[in-house]
């Protein structure tokens, strides 16, 4: 990496996203970084205002469909210009200064393919477009790294759907780029293909690549990592590790779900503690409601001791990614 | 009678065997039906629909052959293609209303049960627009209207959520559960998504390389397994030694500790545990098996189970 300390270029985190930890003058600039970067089609506005900065791991790009998430993307990738604000990537801007796209790799939706050609073929000539000097040793590398080996010489137009998608992914990583952009990446992709595309995102994110991938599955998210960034209708509507995100939506009371072996006398017992608001008798156990998500962690196993209940079963029945999502995109 | 049997079917495209000599036996409910990229789902359905004849073998739908009886599986079968297959330029209701005729419908009784299904998939006054101009979430409800105009007793999904995003996928997945049990016909739902599988299916129906993988209910896949899974938001490791400590078998797996739950007395020993170190507690479960675990190699637990 040849990024530059950059003081003061950090930018300032909407108030929407405070999860993230500001970057302090003294560090190089992220990865990544938007600042009030916005792009419109027309009257269309597609990106507005969005402001963030990644470093290396893996982040999941998560928002409704037409929320700008390909747009996003694209101007990360250098295809579009931001219409005002600005977009870096490694400290440059990728849609003027082309020097970066060597450490920049995308995975786009659509199945950008040459049917015609083999998989071997597709990826070294994109090793070549990114000037290896042995195209043919990388390709292999990267296809290796994929498990395509066995399907290499065959014309991608006889690819499986997820094979598509893998020999994408090879030519997006032959040249061992920095960032790596995955636009939906596990479409198509089978249980095993998705378990190995995973386990390949989280060694990349190990070796300390910067990843963002954007998917719509949020249970596949979840399996992957924890950080991530909302978009709804263009907007930013939050960044960072969801479970802290969590943390943050305090006008939504955290609902805890306990089966014990009394549970009216564990409730009765919880209901005298001054974190706990509500406790409801369900069909299978207890539903607790607390504000105070911390200190009922540490009193639960005490209170159930002291009352001389058993505790089953504790699950958070609103902690999940899925919970997350749906509150910032107002469902 | 059986959704579908299948004796040694098998189907060659030249050298490359898609299936080799299948055999199943499904009862109606609501089917998943997974399997690895090429590993010869697409052309099962293919072959239940009575669009391509088996290389040899045989196969019913609901006691129709599927090479004899090809017009009458027709009547009976809805399907709902994976592929984008809709005409922009022809109105919802237009198109719906044509696929009943196209299944016999006649020309009113075509009408009428088009007006009840798009209602049913939640089509309203858009169903007097173009389809060109629908979101990918329009598409996939007129696809699943028109598998269901002619009030079929099997209707066959392929990958019904592509492309949806989370509330529109919450949304089809939610429909198909309602049209499987309010109305009461079969459906197969092929899918990739696990997750999505559990969510909606009570049947598995795994393939690979042609055979059968698993055919099972699929709570028989996610049973609780002798394992408790114990979370807590710092202080696992201390967990672990004062459970050990205590006789039991524990051991770190990230920020969860996973246990042998040899007895019931066990749990009491974790409530004590996290009570006496004041740890803060995030999670007691048992572990359940996965759709997953079909398809990994070896699960996290299985190191202290044996």
């Amino acid at each position: 990496m040849t990024t530059e300390p950059a003081p003061g270029t950090a930018a300032p985190m909407p108030p929407s996203a405070p999860a993230h930890e500001p970057e302090t003058a003294h560090e190089p600039e992220a990865a990544i970084l938007l600042s009030h970067a916005a792009r419109w089609y027309g009257n269309v506005v597609a990106v507005n205002d969005v402001s963030f900065s990644l470093g290396p791991g893996v982040t999941g790009l998560l928002g409704p469909n037409g929320a700008g998430k390909t747009t996003l993307l694209h101007m990360l990738a250098g295809f579009l210009a931001p219409s005002a604000g600005e977009v870096r990537v490694l400290g440059r801007s990728p849609n003027r200064d082309p020097s970066v796209y060597r450490q920049i790799g995308l995975v786009p939706e659509r199945e950008a393919v040459y049917p015609f050609l083999t998989g071997l073929d597709y990826v070294k000539f994109n090793a070549r477009l990114q000037g290896m000097p042995d195209a043919d040793r990388a390709a292999r590398e990267a296809i290796a790294r994929v498990g395509l080996e066995d399907a290499m010489d065959r014309q991608i137009g006889t690819y499986s759907k997820g094979m598509r998608q893998r020999v994408k992914v090879a030519g997006s990583l032959v040249h061992n780029p920095q960032v790596l952009l995955l636009d939906e990446p596990f479409n198509g992709m089978d249980p095993r293909q998705r378990i190995a595309m995973m386990d390949l995102l989280g060694e990349l994110a190990e070796a300390g690549r910067t990843i963002l991938f954007s998917s719509h599955i949020l249970e596949e998210v979840e399996q992957v990592g924890t950080e991530i960034l909302v978009m709804v209708a263009g907007r930013l509507a939050a960044s960072g590790d969801f479970r802290a995100i969590r943390a943050l939506m305090t006008d939504r009371p955290h609902t805890i779900a306990i089966r014990s072996s009394d549970d009216r006398k564990l409730a009765t017992t919880l209901m005298g503690d001054p974190a706990v608001f509500a406790v409801e008798l369900t069909k299978t156990g207890l539903s607790v409601q607390t504000a105070q998500l911390g200190v009922f962690r540490r009193l639960v196993a005490r209170t159930s001791r002291d009352a001389g209940v058993r505790l089953l079963e504790v699950v958070s029945s609103d902690e999940s990614l899925e919970s997350v999502f749906d509150y910032l995109v107002g469902r | 009678m059986a959704l579908t049997e299948t004796s040694s079917l098998t189907k060659d495209y030249g050298t490359v065997k898609a299936l080799d000599r299948l055999d199943l036996q499904v009862e109606p409910g609501i089917i998943g039906l997974v399997g690895a990229n090429g590993a010869g789902k697409s052309t099962l359905i293919k072959i239940l629909l009575g669009l391509i004849p088996p290389s040899s073998g045989r196969a019913s739908v609901l006691g129709l052959d599927v090479v004899a009886d090809t017009h009458e599986i027709r009547k009976v079968v809805g399907y709902m293609p994976e592929h984008d297959c809709l005409p922009p330029d022809v109105v919802a209701t237009d198109f719906v209303t044509h696929m009943a005729r196209i299944s016999g419908l006649p020309r009113t009784a075509a009408r009428e049960r088009t007006a009840e299904v798009l209602r049913h998939v939640g089509l309203y006054e858009e169903r007097y627009r173009q389809i060109g101009g629908y979101s990918t979430g329009m598409k996939q409800r007129v696809k699943l209207a028109q598998a269901l105009v002619h009030d079929p007793k099997v209707l066959l999904l392929d990958e019904p959520t592509n492309g949806l995003d989370p509330v529109g996928r919450d949304e089809m997945l939610d429909l198909i559960k309602r049209t499987g049990t309010d109305f009461g016909i079969t459906v197969v739902v092929a899918s990739h998504l696990l997750g999505e599988i559990e969510q909606v299916c009570t049947y598995l129906l795994a393939i690979d390389a042609g055979h059968l993988l698993r055919s099972a209910p699929i709570s028989h896949f996610t049973q609780r397994t002798p394992v408790l899974a114990v979370e807590v938001e710092e202080g696992a490791d201390r967990l672990v030694v004062a459970l050990v400590a205590r006789g039991a078998r524990a051991k770190q797996d990230g920020a969860r500790v996973l246990i042998a739950l040899e007895s019931d007395a066990l749990y009491d020993a974790v409530r004590d545990v996290v009570a006496d170190l004041a740890l803060p507690l995030v999670r007691i479960q048992q572990e359940r098996g996965r759709l997953e675990d079909l398809f990994r190699d070896a699960a996290p637990a299985s190191g202290i189970v044996q």
